[in-house]
């Protein structure tokens, strides 16, 4: 009867002991399952499927289901470009991750990707990363008219109306310090209401960034006018290309460039953007 | 292997009910709203369905037949099915189909979301709900939802803007002064509305009504009939509306009241006379802010202004507008008097 009590004592310890020892582990398996090795990172020549992170922002650029740091149901411009990337770089997309908050790229360590879409830009920081891509994607800022408004065919062309920018926006710094409007500008709380002050005539010219010029015109084009140009700023979205994941910068930039001379990036950027920003005229 | 797929879902249809029975009074019948939407906007019909599963099967069906000849529709795409549903903590989780996140519409896409949380946020005791695509956290895939966090209330409609954000649209489209956005009720918004009414076409009644706001949501700033340079007055009179435009833009549209039976005479004049206030001999009363643009006719204020022609042939203006006008139209400012849009 004793011995019996000893036995289930003991049986008692032994689960509570596995029990102890399987929680304390599970980060560490999860930590192991999370950051595993690029696949093809060990491998000499470029790796035949790619590990690609996303930033996740928002439906038209890239989205997503995650589930356990994977990306399912991935969908956007960005999945798109890797996808076809992917392809011309002979190889193929095995999975997405998120990358997530995008500083992530730059915390050291070796990346669970090969290639990060992020809507990254070489700032100071992203470019201390190192291996970044040329420009996917531009940052400039489309000009936007109200109806009816003559066309500019520069910037000067732009001082003698009423300018239009969402507040604390890279855009409203852009018509304070490059286009100088002789008239205040009007600052809008968000998107709608920059549009809003365009069909309604309070303000004539709207500055929006220009990957955002194709939803903004997006079911109101007969109620505003034209997106005729855009102010360069010199700067673009870039992919970062893991270093020691198997693939060069120079291929993805070869590639990048083959996909901008053959239109394909032009057609994504439609299809996902609803306007190709790169085919705006350069208002100087 | 059929007999396997069936059991699935029965099986997760039964796990769902038995842990959602015990928060929400078990198995038995309620009565309870789903949300549909029509035109864009949310509607709620009622719907008797065994508790909180019932309520979401019902939901995903889609309107009735009757309920879609009313022009009630469901963004959320037919075929969606629900993988798990459970409670815990005044919480709903609701996992679904990878079809739930079909297509591309933002607009589809966001009033989904608020169906689901407007179904279950109805049901007592539904505190908040999260929502979970294919077993994992749907990211960037729904504009305006943050579906990371637990979502309490549906993204507000943009199509009920509050009286302040309809003055300011009033006065972004020229039909009232941007001292006139106040938030709060009064003549000149009425005016402005009575204007906007005339430019547009709709009945003459000043009330900001259904019809209105739904006009003032798509409605561009009034272009002049006649394209010239430099500052000018154009007075149409099939409109009863006076637009003070200057390089081809209408500054502002004022409410006018015109000569009954046709007195005011069209065509092209010039402000060739201005009184602060002025005496009208043959009819014995004050006009302040008079400008003559032709004979003894004037822009001037008056006590009353209708919204039909009124006037001896002078054109009358609201007491807020006469000096905005008189401001405006200084001597020699052209006046195009029109009969119709040309």
């Amino acid at each position: 009867m004793r011995r019996r009590r000893l036995r289930r004592v003991r049986n008692r310890r032994a689960v509570l002991v596995i029990a102890v020892c399987a929680i304390a582990s599970a980060p560490l398996a999860a930590q192991a399952a999370q950051s595993p090795t690029p696949p093809g990172a060990a491998s000499a020549g470029p790796p035949a499927s790619l590990v690609v992170a996303l930033g996740l922002r928002d439906p038209s650029l890239d989205a997503g289901v995650v589930r356990g740091g994977e990306v399912v149901l991935a969908r956007g411009f960005e999945v798109e470009l890797a996808r076809l990337l992917a392809r011309r770089l002979g190889a193929r997309v095995e999975r997405f991750v998120e990358l997530r908050p995008a500083v992530r790229l730059v915390a050291g360590g070796a990346p669970s990707w090969q290639l990060a879409l992020g809507g990254l830009e070489p700032s100071p920081r992203v470019r201390a990363a190192g291996a970044l891509s040329d420009p996917y994607l531009t940052t400039d800022m489309a000009v936007v008219l109200r109806r009816h408004l003559p066309r500019p065919r520069s910037i000067a062309d732009l001082r003698g109306h009423v300018l239009c920018a969402v507040r604390r926006s890279n855009e409203a710094r852009t018509i304070a310090t490059v286009v100088r409007p002789k008239a205040p500008p009007l600052l809008a709380t968000g998107l709608d209401r920059l549009r809003e002050q365009l069909r309604t005539g309070a303000c004539d010219v709207a500055l929006v960034p220009a990957v955002d010029t194709g939803r903004f015109l997006r079911g109101h084009r007969s109620e505003l006018g034209p997106a005729v140009g855009r102010i360069p700023n010199g700067r673009g979205v870039v992919i970062a290309v893991a270093r020691g994941g198997g693939l060069g910068v120079t291929a993805v930039n070869a590639a990048l460039q083959r996909m901008r001379n053959d239109g394909t990036l032009g057609r994504l950027a439609r299809a996902w953007l609803g306007l190709d920003p790169a085919s705006l005229r350069v208002l100087r | 292997m059929r007999r396997v797929r069936l059991a699935i879902p029965a099986a997760v249809g039964a796990c769902a009910l038995v842990t959602v029975a015990p928060a929400l009074g078990g198995t038995e019948t309620r009565h309870g709203e789903v949300w549909f939407v029509r035109d864009g906007e949310p509607v709620a019909v009622s719907r008797t369905a065994p508790a909180l599963p019932g309520l979401l099967r019902a939901l995903l069906a889609g309107p009735t037949r009757v309920e879609r000849a009313k022009g009630l529709r469901s963004a959320i795409p037919a075929g969606t099915d629900v993988r798990e549903l459970t409670i815990a903590r005044r919480i709903v989780t609701v996992d679904l189909g990878g079809r739930f996140a079909a297509g591309r519409d933002e607009e589809s896409l966001t009033a989904r979301v608020g169906q689901l949380v407007r179904t279950f946020r109805a049901v007592p005791g539904v505190a908040g709900v999260r929502i979970r695509v294919e077993g994992g956290v749907p990211v960037g895939l729904f504009p305006g939802y943050d579906l990371r966090r637990t979502i309490r209330a549906p993204l507000v409609s943009q199509s009920a803007p509050s009286l302040r954000d309809t003055q300011q649209l009033l006065a972004d489209l020229g039909f009232m002064a941007q001292a006139g956005v106040t938030g709060r009720p009064g003549d000149e918004t009425s005016v402005a509305v009575l204007a906007f009414e005339k430019w547009t076409g709709m009945p003459r009644d000043g009330v900001l009504g259904a019809a209105v706001l739904e006009a003032l949501a798509r409605a561009t700033r009034p272009e002049p009939v006649r394209r010239e340079p430099g500052k000018r007055v154009e007075l149409l009179l099939d409109r009863q509306l006076a637009l003070a435009i200057v390089n081809d833009r209408v500054e502002r549209v004022f409410h006018i009241s015109s000569g009954s039976d046709g007195r005011t005479p069209s065509g092209s004049f010039h402000v060739y006379r201005k009184e602060r206030l002025s005496w009208s001999v043959p009819f014995s009363v004050w006009m302040p802010w008079a400008s003559y643009f032709t004979g003894g006719i004037a822009f001037h204020e008056y006590s009353y202004v209708p919204a039909y022609p009124a006037s001896h042939g002078c054109v009358r203006m609201m007491a807020r507008d006469a000096p905005l006008m008189y401001a405006f139209a200084t001597t020699g400012t052209p006046v195009d008097v029109l009969r119709g849009r040309a």
